[in-house]
């Protein structure tokens, strides 16, 4: 893709995103769903600067998501009704979890690093389960909601505006992926992409590779865990089912719907992926089989995803 | 002070042992060419140097420090550098974009998330002048994974070249090549030999290409050091001839 | 209380010998053909269920006998015609492929035997305890105990005295040689994945008989498979059954104590292992690179 289809391709994706709330519902949506597309395809992005990106296979990514998300429920239920300071609690507990278990793991790789991911990802969700008195279990934490935003005598109702809390949530998702893409232009991301295209290369030119994946990581899950906390703020709900592998299998599954080498590829694969489970679970109540059946397609015949297929037929 | 001290390093693999007690000294500026015939552990020996995994016994002192210890990349920081058997390089990035890196790394913007303008300009400098150095400007903006088995070659020696190494390790540089490929590369090492005044140690199958380039020569078989010398010692050793002619599996 | 201790380290004994199964199915797998079956729990399920169904036809031994096999059948039809197409590419997708296998058969099992708890039949007399003393010695668990410790000696001999499991230890080592070599590696992917998810259909079978039927009940086991063998060793069968029990154990002794805590105890010995020695116990170097 040369440069000015590129620049493009940006203006468009940001053209829909800016208008979403007003197009959608012509085409049979409404805005929370807007919302959640763009909140799961943060979360999917993140994945991706590390999968896509580092080449690095991390399959509990659902556990950092849900961190943000029950740091930001308990911390407005628990101890102080505010937006902001709860989506940094979120956030902080989510890194911080990224940064410790990276540094277990990052000696690790390929199949054996995702089964770890895997298996740190159920630790999550097991706590979440079973310390029910603080997290409500099975229910998941309910019983809180987003506290609209207070500026002086200005109030944010981000709590009874979908559209306003749409607004929010692309604010941060567009800082965010600001930030990702420009980490990825520099020289430490061309670091990341040398880790991906030949380790032992990037380790005989002189890039402490574990060192290196640790950041990728760290940095991925703080933007999975700040997309955790606005999710559940979408919900005004915690559920322990977003710490579940399954959802980790599900924003990998986005990724490489979406196109896993390509930067917006990540969004593409979020917004089809919520559409067809929205889609599906209205019709049936054995949605999950439909899913399964989905993730076997998009990877027998549908690999290089969205994306990766029209680089491939402009190549041609 | 020398530039690389090999005291007398083993490695073992099980009960197989693959480099047995060999000892070697290069001094700045030398040319020097590891031959033996196959299996006598030249490769092994390099892993050593470069750090790919450690010696079961013996040191390892580069500019007189010890780096017996040290990881590949702390020794790329220290000023080593290599290229492998089976090229390696990042196939599904453009000559340019592979050379860019090792310039990054070696200007000391590894982990820097933004480069300044100025900063920016002399990395594209730098690319370009490498990119002349191999030939490759034309190809520049070519996948590397694409190119031909000497371009791509020529581009990890530039790739280690952007790393401004003051020893450089080349693992059989023109293995696979016809004539007209050896030729040129033979070339590049020549000119990096006499213009960038580089230590060079190369492991090399191809005579014609060693007895060229070569200041001194060391032969290895069966892990340890059977000869050493200047070419035309080697040339006419006995022993050396026996090894490469007599040796049976 | 040496009782209730005893009781405990006995079941650990049990629930460890059990994740062993499992895991030494899900191992064999993974050091052939370096994919992560996500699906065994699945597989678990299926054989679970299939022998649920056949035993009013042929009764709990003759389920016993088919159930497993079955399984293996479908295992082999499933590698045959899924699996086998992404072996040379990334690991992603042989992940995500046997993630949404997992889903297929989880979901798959739910529709066509319904979501409640489903009775299994196990032949009475052997659930009788058969000490007063030691009132936990139920012939089931010590039956399962038996089974599994058969069903593991099985195993050993298949690897080390037969060709199928010469061919299959030469191919975890060197998959290209042992190809070159003539052994028809498609065959030997397609017989080891057949034999690891006999494991796993066996293990559905024992599981219904002590966990009672669920379609969640596979992948419910999944997770302490995965422990095991990260516990265990990489690469290691031997370790992969040492990290099975090892949990096992681990989490009946701590039931004890702190009853809430014996899952949890699985994951703290997960993140020592990998803090001390992130090879796994038994685990060999350079695998895990």
């Amino acid at each position: 893709m040369n440069g000015s289809n590129k620049r493009a391709g940006d203006a468009l994706v940001w053209l829909l995103l800016l208008t979403m709330p007003y197009w959608l519902h012509w085409v049979g949506g409404y805005t929370s769903l807007g919302t959640q597309v763009v909140v799961l395809a943060l979360a999917a992005m993140s994945l991706n600067f590390l999968l896509g990106f580092t080449g690095v296979l991390s399959f509990g990514h659902a556990a950092f998501f849900g961190l943000g998300a029950y740091g930001v429920g308990m911390t407005i239920k628990y101890l102080v009704a505010s937006t902001p300071l709860g989506m940094l609690v979120g956030v902080l507990v989510g890194t911080l979890a990224a940064g410790v278990i990276g540094a277990l793991i990052v000696k690790l790789r390929g199949v054996y690093f995702a089964m770890v991911t895997i298996a740190f990802g159920q630790v999550f969700y097991f706590i979440a389960y079973r310390w029910n008195s603080v997290t409500g279990g099975d229910d998941g934490l309910a019983g809180w909601r987003r506290v609209p935003l207070h500026f002086g005598a200005h109030v944010i109702d981000i709590l009874h505006n979908d559209r306003v809390f749409y607004y929010l949530v692309l604010i941060c998702f567009a800082v965010s992926v600001a930030i990702m893409a420009a980490l990825l232009r520099s020289p430490f991301g061309r670091t990341l992409l040398a880790i991906r295209e030949n380790e032992r290369r990037a380790r005989f030119l002189g890039i402490p590779v574990d060192r290196h994946i640790w950041l990728s990581f760290v940095i991925s899950c703080f933007f999975v865990s700040l997309a955790g906390t606005l999710y559940a703020l979408l919900n005004n709900f915690a559920d322990p089912h977003d710490l579940h592998w399954e959802q980790s299998g599900n924003f990998v599954i986005m990724a490489v719907l979406g196109g896993m080498r390509s930067f917006w590829g990540p969004l593409i694969g979020a917004a089809i992926f919520v559409l067809l489970q929205d889609y599906i679970s209205s019709m049936t109540d054995n949605w999950q089989f439909f899913i399964g059946l989905f993730f076997v397609l998009v990877v027998l015949y549908f690999p290089r995803g969205v994306l990766g297929m029209i680089r491939r037929k402009a190549a041609q | 002070m020398s530039l690389l001290r090999v005291e007398s390093v083993s490695r073992r693999f099980g009960s197989l042992i693959a480099v047995n007690g060999v000892s070697m000294v290069v001094e700045p500026g030398e040319l020097r060419a590891v031959i033996g015939p196959n299996g006598a552990g030249k490769t092994t020996f390099f892993n050593l140097i470069s750090g790919f995994f450690p010696p079961s016994s013996g040191r390892i002192l580069f500019e007189e420090h010890d780096i017996t210890a040290l990881t590949p990349d702390r020794r790329v920081t220290l000023g080593m550098a290599r290229t492998f058997q089976i090229t390696e390089i990042f196939p599904e990035l453009t000559v340019r974009e592979n050379l860019r890196i090792p310039v990054e790394v070696a200007a000391g913007h590894r982990l820097r998330p933004w480069l300044s303008r100025a900063a920016g300009g002399e990395v594209i400098a730098r690319v370009g002048e490498l990119l002349d150095m191999g030939a490759l400007t034309d190809k520049a903006d070519r996948l590397v994974g694409e190119l031909s088995h000497g371009d791509q070659r020529a581009t990890e020696i530039m790739m280690s070249l952007a790393l401004k190494p003051r020893l450089l390790l080349l693992d059989e540089p023109t293995a696979g090549m016809g004539d007209q490929e050896t030729y040129d590369i033979t070339r590049l090492i020549r000119r990096l030999h006499r213009e960038q005044k580089l230590t060079i140690v190369l492991i090399e199958h191809d005579m014609r290409v060693v007895f060229h380039l070569a200041d001194r020569i060391m032969v290895l078989a069966e892990g340890a050091v059977l000869a050493e010398g200047t070419p035309s010692e080697i040339g006419v050793n006995e022993r050396v001839q026996a090894a490469y002619l007599g040796k049976a599996a | 209380m040496t009782q209730l201790i005893l009781f405990n380290v006995f079941n650990g004994l049990i629930i460890g010998a059990f994740y062993a199964l499992m895991a030494l199915g899900l191992s064999l797998i993974l050091n052939l053909t370096g994919v992560i079956n996500f699906a065994h729990g699945g597989f678990l399920a299926i054989g679970a269920y299939l022998a649920y169904a056949l035993i009013p036809y042929i009764g709990f031994w003759g389920a016993l006998a088919v159930a497993p096999l079955l399984t293996a059948v479908i295992g082999l039809a499933v590698e045959r015609f899924l699996i086998r197409r992404v072996y040379g590419r990334d690991p992603l997708y042989s992940l995500l492929l046997t993630f949404g296998l997992a889903f297929i058969f989880e979901d798959g099992t739910r529709y066509i035997w319904g979501p409640q708890t489903l009775p299994f039949s196990v032949p009475s007399w052997l659930n009788r305890p058969l000490s007063s003393d030691f009132f936990f010695l139920t012939g089931y668990r010590l039956f399962m105990v038996l089974l599994v410790l058969v069903a593991v000696i099985a195993l050993f001999v298949i690897l080390n005295r037969t060709r199928l499991g010469m061919r299959i230890r030469a191919g975890t080592t060197d998959l290209e040689t042992v190809s070159v070599l003539g052994v028809n590696v498609r065959l030997l992917r397609n017989l080891n994945f057949g034999l690891g998810i006999y494991l796993a259909g066996l293990a559905g079978v024992l599981a219904a008989g002590m966990l009672g039927l669920q379609p969640t009940i596979g992948s419910s086991l999944i997770m302490p498979s995965f422990v095991a063998i990260i516990v265990g060793g990489l690469g290691s069968l031997p370790g992969t059954l040492l990290g099975g029990l090892l949990i096992g154990v681990a989490s009946g002794v701590v039931t004890v104590y702190f009853p809430s805590a014996s899952e949890a105890v699985i994951y703290v010995m997960m993140g020592l292992v990998l803090l001390i020695r992130p090879r796994g116990l038994l685990g060999e170097e350079g695998r895990v690179q």
